[in-house]
């Protein structure tokens, strides 16, 4: 072991206190502004538990799908050679690179009732833009990368020979997938859906733009938050991020343990 | 009835890994691959597992007691497989990794729960982990994780069993008990047995027979005291111990090293020749005198008495170069060579390999 335990966990709690801790710190005693009533009131009325559900449903399911497909993404990419592999590799960090209100105007201008794709789907009285569905399609644009690249490292590592081991044992294809691989990529899958799922509870240019923010009906609890702001009443604002803080931070945490779990197998210290 | 291979041909690219192997293994035999890295010994392994497929599947097969498996995967072939580096499931317990094989059987052939336990807690007590069941494989140590993956090969009773370096990631001490436990296991169940090895002393303790390959063909078959005591080549003579060469001439039965004729152990007719002796180091004898025993003289360069047998390394005195010699303690004790010191040199069991003929 390097020395230096006591320097560096110094810096760590010193940087984590200036850089996480004092800002959120802040959010709550600027609630207590507040009176129980008010605060009680402010977070419980109809239009922000509306944008609780709205909000932590679409991420949830933004973060699932893409766990989903991201798993197919990752697949391809490590598994089979193909020409422009390595475009395809780039584009998924585009997500990460693109300016959200950029991501939210081309998703709104494509999947609005004239838009290319939106054009198209009309017809079947799909409306994504100024839907719920709109919202699910722009955090799941932004969420993919996580996905691919936190399980991708772990899969290319995957020793072929648990696979070679598994089909000399008798598994067929599906049996390998289900039984062997999947289970070792089930910590990393989770890592990536806890990060695609907070990226997208806190996702907020992308989806106004497609989202419409029609209060009850597809209102974010960003929005919300911003609503609050523009009218100068910071405490309300902040009543309504504690929420958001205080759910996402126990999410959060059982998906840490769903993944401390799932990873128990490579404790070694157990003699 | 055999696991057999015939006129295997496989490449990597352009390098030959296989080049037209043929092979015979018996029921209930246990058989060694030996060969230096590279020369095909993995791929022939891996062949017979269904693991690689031959270049040329018209001409080549795969016979499993008879069968005609060439074609069958690995995952329908029931033919178990250990690997070096184990791969054993880290995600699952012991158990759960022997049972592995039984679990992922169709429902018709699965057998029933109680079954299943059965088995592995057999297998457990066959490998003498029961108390590790329900540990994963991180915490086991390397010598106790072969041990489940060959549980694990076992667990689906397969026609034959394959071990690939079985012993070759373990520590020197551990591999000595592995592989005595090995040959105690497989006296106990006959399974058929093929493993793969670079290391010609665990080759020879432990199988029945060992097959010598080198750049993708076999070199030579046979008991380890056949191929021991009569290599079919200069190449198996090296590979199975320490050796000697004596540049020289064969003429009438016998080789003439320097001045010196020593008797060939075969007959060798009219030829009259250049070739190279072998001469293990402990075929070689040094002595003070040169009495009436056909002698050659060698200064000692250096000796090294560490250990039951003492290593000593001599020069021949007419410039033929240097070899070494292996004496027992006893031997060196009595004789007590200084480096510098001229002593004369006694060979037997001498052989002799050309192109044409070995004798």
């Amino acid at each position: 072991m390097l020395p230096g335990f006591h320097l560096t966990l110094g810096f760590t709690l010193f940087y984590l206190g200036l850089i996480v801790l004092i800002p959120l710190s802040a959010v709550f005693w600027k609630t207590t502004t507040l009176s129980w009533t008010d605060f009680w009131h402010t977070i419980t009325q109809p239009m922000a538990l509306a944008s609780y559900r709205l909000t932590f449903g679409t991420s949830f399911l933004a973060a699932l799908v893409n766990a989903f497909f991201g798993l197919i993404v990752t697949w391809v990419l490590v598994r089979y050679d193909f020409f422009g592999k390595k475009i395809v590799d780039a584009l998924v960090d585009l997500p990460f690179a693109l300016p959200t209100a950029v991501a939210g105007i081309t998703l709104a201008s494509l999947y609005g009732q004239n838009g290319w794709i939106g054009r198209l789907l009309v017809p079947f009285g799909i409306h994504v833009a100024n839907s719920q569905f709109g919202i699910f399609i722009a955090l799941t644009f932004i969420g993919l990368p996580f996905i691919v690249r936190t399980v991708q490292p772990i899969l290319e590592d995957l020793d072929p020979e648990l696979e070679e081991a598994a089909a000399s044992l008798g598994a067929n294809r599906w049996q390998v997938f289900w039984r062997v691989i999947l289970p070792m990529l089930t910590p990393a899958l989770l890592t990536g859906f806890a990060l695609a799922f907070a990226r997208a509870l806190g996702e907020y240019g992308s989806v106004i733009f497609i989202a419409g923010n029609i209060p009850m009906k597809t209102q974010i609890t960003p929005v919300l938050i911003m609503g609050e702001l523009d009218m100068f009443d910071y405490a309300r604002a902040t009543a309504l991020a504690v929420v958001m803080l205080v759910v996402s931070f126990v999410l959060l945490l059982v998906i840490n343990l769903l993944q401390w779990w799932t990873n128990r197998y490579n404790t070694t210290n157990l003699a | 009835m055999s696991v057999e291979v015939k006129n295997v041909i496989k490449k990597f690219g352009r390098f030959m890994a296989l080049d037209n192997v043929s092979l015979k293994v018996e029921s209930g035999e246990l058989v060694a691959l030996l060969g230096p890295s590279g020369s095909g010994k993995t791929t022939l392994l891996r062949t017979i597992a269904g693991l690689e497929f031959p270049d040329n599947p018209g001409a080549a097969q795969v016979l499993f007691y008879g069968e005609d498996v060439t074609s069958i995967p690995a995952s329908e072939r029931k033919a178990g497989f250990a690997f070096q580096h184990y791969a054993l499931f880290r995600h699952l317990s012991v158990f759960e990794n022997i049972a592995f094989g039984l679990r992922v059987r169709p429902k018709a052939t699965r057998p029933p729960e109680t079954a299943i336990r059965s088995r592995v807690d057999k297998l457990l007590q066959l490998i003498q982990l029961e108390p590790l069941a329900t540990r994963f494989p991180s915490q086991l140590s390397g010598g106790q994780r072969q041990r489940v993956a060959l549980a694990r090969a076992l667990a689906v009773e397969p026609k034959v069993l394959l071990l690939d370096e079985p012993f070759g990631a373990l520590d020197a001490k551990v591999r000595k008990e592995l592989r005595r436990w090995l040959r105690q296991l497989h006296d106990e169940i006959h399974i058929t047995t093929l493993f793969v090895t670079h290391d010609q002393e665990e080759a020879l303790e432990v199988a029945d027979r060992v097959a010598i390959l080198r750049a993708g063909r076999i070199e030579q078959i046979g008991t380890p005291d056949e191929i021991y005591d009569r290599p079919a080549s200069p190449f198996v003579y090296d590979f199975l111990g320490n050796v000697n060469l004596f540049s020289g001439r064969v003429k009438d039965g016998s080789v003439v090293i320097g001045e010196t004729e020593f008797a060939l152990s075969e007959k060798t007719g009219e030829l009259d020749i250049d070739a190279v002796a072998f001469v293990r180091p402990h075929d070689i004898r040094i002595t003070r005198a040169t009495g009436d025993q056909k002698t050659f003289p060698a200064r000692v360069l250096r000796s090294n008495a560490a250990g039951p047998l003492a290593n000593l390394e001599l020069e021949r005195l007419d410039g033929g170069g240097s070899f070494t010699v292996q004496l027992s303690k006893e031997e060196f004790l009595l004789l007590q060579p200084k480096a510098g010191e001229q002593v004369f040199v006694a060979l037997k069991n001498v052989r002799v390999f050309s192109e044409d003929y070995s004798i």
